[in-house]
């Protein structure tokens, strides 16, 4: 095993997930046999090739800085149950 | 034993807002005087199913930006997903150019603390988007222990250029020096307006000490600088505290510590970073920009405020100091430029709007573009002024004058009772006999050799003078005085 | 014959003939859906409890029904993506991919179920419980786009919009006896579509017939200044042609996928189309993708999910969807949220993800795949010298019975071989219709008698789908090749989901 319950559960943490027991244990199997299967590189010389970023040369594409105001800006905050006058409510931060 | 000695080497990381119109990857407005949550699209909310869309104008910013501290633009960048959670960031990662920049490996100046040039290499610049703003604040109004935070997401997805220097820098003078030197260039360059107020620029320090017996304490990063004196206190703050753990065999933890402005000192930041996991942003393929491009920016390039201020002392033999005072600002520097190109002795125009200028600006709060006074016209006073017409003080009055009433010159002259070349000649004697006509008993004193010391002729001096309202030239008021006496 | 059995193509005509009106075809699709979807259960949210009305009557798809996977955004209409996590969300706009259909015409029926965020290929990891495939409602529809592939096959709508990340449209497709072209990276707009792996994902249509894939196509694969990975210059045609031929056309099989077993009415359904295919003058060759074989399944998963966790760092709860007021502080807050609104499969792949991208790990395994990557689309490129097409298998096996997935989440992977080297190159591929596996034994009940007798679609069996291969941009040859195979192969049928 490369990775151990506990480990896990760490990382799930930095994800913002909280896992039941079962949970846990089927995403450390799981996690376990990906990593597994991904040792399978090593066995590649990858030493001179060049990561994969689109399948043919394509340049970004670059917008002209007009304005163009989003009409329906009430659907986007409609959707916010934190919605407090004109801000967004949170919580307070407590790690701060 | 040798007293131990500490050297602190700083790297500074300062995030500027590029200036334009629209977000860097939506067509939102980036106006910061909208009310919060009116520029807000799917774009810059990170709703579901949105894609960004890179801003033109925010590339071409940031090359004016990086050419201002003379960097190379690099013809492949790429944007990268920097993850964290935190509320004011709606996608949950922030789409930035990390290790793949725009542009790279520039530099700027600085004075060390013997008064010499020293380079600070900038390692780059790179896009990315900023979070939203969020206020906090507590039940009773305090800031501190806020229960809840409020956020506007006007600012999420507004364009940003972070510029990464090299560890370089010794000093908190230097750092504020460069601060200062890198905000007056990207100005210079139209790249972005920088102004601390509006928080559109930010700074970061990486401070470590290097002690003599060969120790070298662990980089600390500290955060949350939003002024240079905030930049100058914090470095020395941090400076200080690493010192005294040094000196005490301590050992200096690799953090985050958290500038606080209201208690001036640095804390460690309890947020858990989560700037570590970056993938290519696959949204966005390659930045590639081509020579044509480079070059037609590259032409856009203003001179740099450093070449013009040298200029203005090679070409012009204006003294340095002046010369950076009017160089700080390109807008006064171009004003001043204007003056000249109108006909105004250089010297002369710098002086005018050096004290005079300036003097009116501070006094109203106002910046140059709103100063009233044409450069051409302030041109044709100092010209007239060189010219004799009109004496310095007067010059003065009439500036004032034209400043306070928006007045033209001739106006100005008019209202002010001023007669352009002075009061001389027939008019002058004119004065002359009348003062003389008015007091026999001065005029038979003097005639009559008793005025040994030349008093009762500096006392008719005076009176013509001041019938002329200081406007004949005092060598020949006494001339002529002398010559009516006899 | 009901209106709801025309294809596309028919329904098309039959409209601008007036041979029929728009809400006759619209009640009678409607009638369609509420007389199986108690056994088929594909839509997640149905919007034809009256007609919406057509934007465009004179558009090519005026007054056609369709409807969407449930991860394309729709203005107003709850967009799920099969999530609880997403609440009721509304979205404030439309992707860019139903923006085109509507504006030709399109009336949407409702929003259909698919596996949560697409991480699936059996319609049953959803929040809103599983699809059931409309041949055989024991078995799954297959995924993720279940709902999409159900839908046509049932006869609900001539046509549907699904998303492909992995072989997400062309399994289900063949699963369910219906054509899906998975179209070339960069073809087809993904603005709106909510992400799973940004560099794989592509929108594409269902249909019954490989001409009605066409017109959808015609619609769909228009430049989106929206999305900045959609292609500028290209200007495919879509155009269907009668007199296109395979002649002295190269399709190849893969070397090393030969070796591999496959169920028996698979592997009859190869030796079936290899021999059309040599009727109508094509060559048939063979390419060699050791790489692909290898480590394709590898890779895809370690990018797929390496992308997958930062698109899914968005649902915090904070501006749409599932949410909690009460929480303690914000990290609280997003804890509660996710933990309850995502899935466990979904949970799963987000610490994949963020594990396989963590700084002491990231080389090892998410920059070797990108590397790994780029050697599996050279391998494809080189390949695609020398063939015109590649022929293979969509899954090695027919739809299981639901409920009987493997414990093993790791060999159902296995099974996406045939698929996911495809979104890895960013090539197109044609799901497409071979025939029913009569006399297949494990399918109940056995064959009694062919077209004979009341109950057709019961007697014919599970259909097989197959699958051809393009180089990237091959979309219009490679149905130009569809349709001949259809000619040869036979149309599929209407799925009788359930009801005798």
């Amino acid at each position: 095993m490369k990775l151990d319950a506990h480990e896990v559960n760490e990382i799930a943490l930095e994800s913002r997930l909280v896992l039941t027991e079962q949970e846990l244990d089927n995403a450390t199997r799981y996690i376990n046999n990906f990593l597994d299967m991904l040792d399978s590189f090593k066995e590649l010389d990858l030493t001179n090739v060049e990561p994969f970023s689109f399948a043919e040369a394509l340049e970004c594409p670059l917008r002209e800085d007009t304005v163009i105001a989003f009409t329906n800006t009430q659907g986007i905050l409609d959707e916010s149950r934190h919605v407090d006058g004109a801000y967004v409510k949170v919580p307070r931060i407590i790690e701060e | 034993m040798a007293e131990l000695t500490f050297t602190p080497v700083i790297g500074i990381e300062i995030h500027i807002r590029l200036k334009t119109d629209t977000k860097i990857f939506c067509s939102c407005s980036t106006n910061p005087e909208s009310e919060p949550n009116t520029n807000i699209c799917p774009v810059c909310m990170g709703l579901p199913g949105s894609l960004p869309r890179l801003n033109h104008t925010v590339v071409e910013k940031g090359m004016l930006a990086g050419l201002a501290l003379n960097c190379t633009v690099q013809p492949k960048s790429l944007f990268f997903r920097k993850s964290y959670f935190y509320p004011d960031l709606p996608k949950g990662y922030q789409i930035s150019q990390c290790d793949l920049p725009v542009v790279a490996n520039g530099y700027i100046e600085v004075h060390d603390a013997e008064g010499n040039l020293k380079k600070i290499r900038v390692n780059h610049l790179h896009l990315e988007e900023d979070a939203a703003a969020m206020h906090h604040s507590a039940s009773d109004g305090r800031l501190e222990g806020a229960s809840t935070s409020y956020v506007d997401y006007n600012r999420a997805g507004m364009p940003l250029g972070e510029i990464v220097s090299e560890p370089d820098i010794s000093s908190s003078a230097e750092a504020v020096e460069y601060a200062m030197n890198l905000q007056r260039r990207v100005r210079y360059a139209g790249a972005s307006d920088a102004d601390l107020d509006k928080g559109m620029m930010r700074f970061d320090a990486n401070v470590s000490l290097k002690c003599s017996d060969g120790r070298w304490g662990r980089k600390v990063e500290v955060k949350n600088m939003n002024s240079f004196r905030a930049l100058e206190r914090a470095i020395e703050f941090e400076i200080k505290r690493q010192k005294k753990i040094l000196l005490s065999g301590g050992e200096i933890l690799q953090e985050t510590r958290h500038w606080n402005d209201a208690k001036g000192i640095t804390s460690p930041s309890r947020v858990k970073e989560f700037y570590r996991k970056f993938i290519v942003e696959p949204d966005l393929p390659p930045l590639m920009v081509n020579q044509e491009w480079i070059d037609k920016v590259t032409a856009m390039m203003p001179e740099m405020p450093d070449v013009r201020a040298n200029r203005y002392v090679n070409d012009w033999g204006l003294p340095r100091e002046v010369a950076e005072v009017l160089t700080d600002d390109k807008a006064l520097a171009d004003y001043f430029e204007a003056c000249v190109k109108a006909g105004a002795n250089p010297v002369r125009a710098a002086h005018w709007v050096r004290t005079e200028v300036l003097r009116v600006m501070n006094e109203r709060g106002q910046k140059i573009a709103d100063f009233a006074m044409k450069p051409e016209v302030l041109a044709g006073l100092v010209v007239r002024v060189d010219e004799g017409k009109l004496s310095t003080t007067q010059g003065k009055e009439v500036f004032d004058y034209m400043v306070a009433n928006d007045a033209s010159i001739d106006d100005a002259v008019k209202a002010l009772g001023i007669t352009e070349g002075g009061v001389a000649g027939n008019a002058l004697n004119d004065i002359i006999t009348s003062v003389i006509a008015a007091n026999p008993d001065v005029l038979e004193e003097i005639r009559s050799g008793r005025d040994k010391k030349g008093k009762k002729l500096k006392f008719l001096q005076g009176l013509v003078m001041k019938e002329t309202k200081g406007q004949a030239k005092p060598q020949e008021v006494a001339e002529a005085i002398a010559e009516a006496v006899k | 014959m009901e209106l709801y059995e025309l294809n596309l193509h028919d329904a098309i005509s039959g409209l601008k003939d007036k041979k029929f009106s728009a809400s006759e075809l619209f009640a009678s699709c409607k009638a369609r859906i509420d007389a199986l979807e108690p056994n088929v259960r594909a839509f997640i949210t149905r919007t034809d409890s009256t007609p919406q009305p057509c934007e465009n009557p004179e558009g090519l798809l005026a007054g056609i029904p369709t409807v969407l996977k449930d991860n394309l955004c729709t203005t107003g209409i709850r967009t799920t993506a099969a999530s609880k996590i997403l609440g009721g969300w509304r979205p404030p706009y439309d992707a860019t991919a139903w923006k085109y259909l509507r504006e030709s015409g399109a009336i949407l029926m409702g929003k259909v179920n698919m596996d949560e965020f697409a991480m699936g290929n059996t319609c049953g990891n959803s929040a809103f419980g599983p699809t059931h495939n409309p041949n055989d409602i024991s078995r799954v529809p297959g995924g993720s786009s279940g709902g999409s592939a159900a839908a046509v096959s049932a006869g609900y709508v001539p046509f549907s919009l699904g998303s492909d990340t992995g072989g997400s449209i062309r399994q289900p497709a063949s699963f369910c006896g219906v054509y899906g072209l998975k179209p070339t990276y960069g073809m087809v707009s993904r603005y709106g579509l909510i992400s799973y792996g940004s560099s794989l994902d592509q929108i594409g249509p269902f249909a019954r017939t490989v001409r009605d894939l066409q017109l959808v196509m015609s619609v769909l694969a228009q430049y989106d200044p929206m999305d900045s990975s959609c292609f500028r210059e290209k200007n495919p045609d879509f155009t269907h042609r009668e007199d296109v031929s395979l002649k002295g056309k190269r399709v190849a099989l893969v070397k090393e996928f030969q070796s591999f077993t496959l169920d028996a009415p698979i592997a009859e359904a190869m030796k079936k189309t290899r021999k059309v295919l040599e009727d109508e003058g094509a060559i048939i060759t063979e390419v060699s993708l050791p790489v692909v074989a290898k480590y394709a399944v590898a890779c895809y998963y370690a990018l797929a999910m390496s992308e997958a966790h930062t698109n899914l760092e968005r649902y915090d709860g904070v501006r749409l969807g599932y949410t909690v007021t009460d929480a303690a502080g914000v990290k609280e807050m997003f804890e509660e949220v996710r933990s309850y609104g995502f899935g466990s499969e979904v949970k799963s792949r987000i610490i994949a993800g963020t594990c396989l991208t963590e700084p002491s790990r990231c080389d090892e395994y998410y920059v070797a795949a990108t590397k790994v990557r780029t050697l599996i689309a050279q391998e494809f490129a080189r390949a695609f010298g020398e063939t015109d097409f590649i022929l293979q298998p969509v899954t090695p096996s027919l739809p299981h019975k639901i409920g009987e997935e493997d414990d093993d989440a790791m060999k159902g992977y296995e099974t996406d071989l045939y698929t996911l080297p495809v979104n890895l190159a960013g090539l197109p591929g044609l799901s497409f219709f071979t025939g029913y596996a009569l006399g297949q034994p494990s399918l109940t009940p056995p064959n009694l008698g062919g077209e004979q007798g009341g109950n057709p679609s019961a007697q014919r069996g599970l259909p097989v789908g197959l699958q051809l291969i393009g180089p990237r941009w091959s979309d219009p040859e490679l149905l130009n090749a569809g349709v001949i195979l259809e000619r040869n192969l036979g149309t599929p049928k209407i799925a009788n989901g359930g009801i005798d």
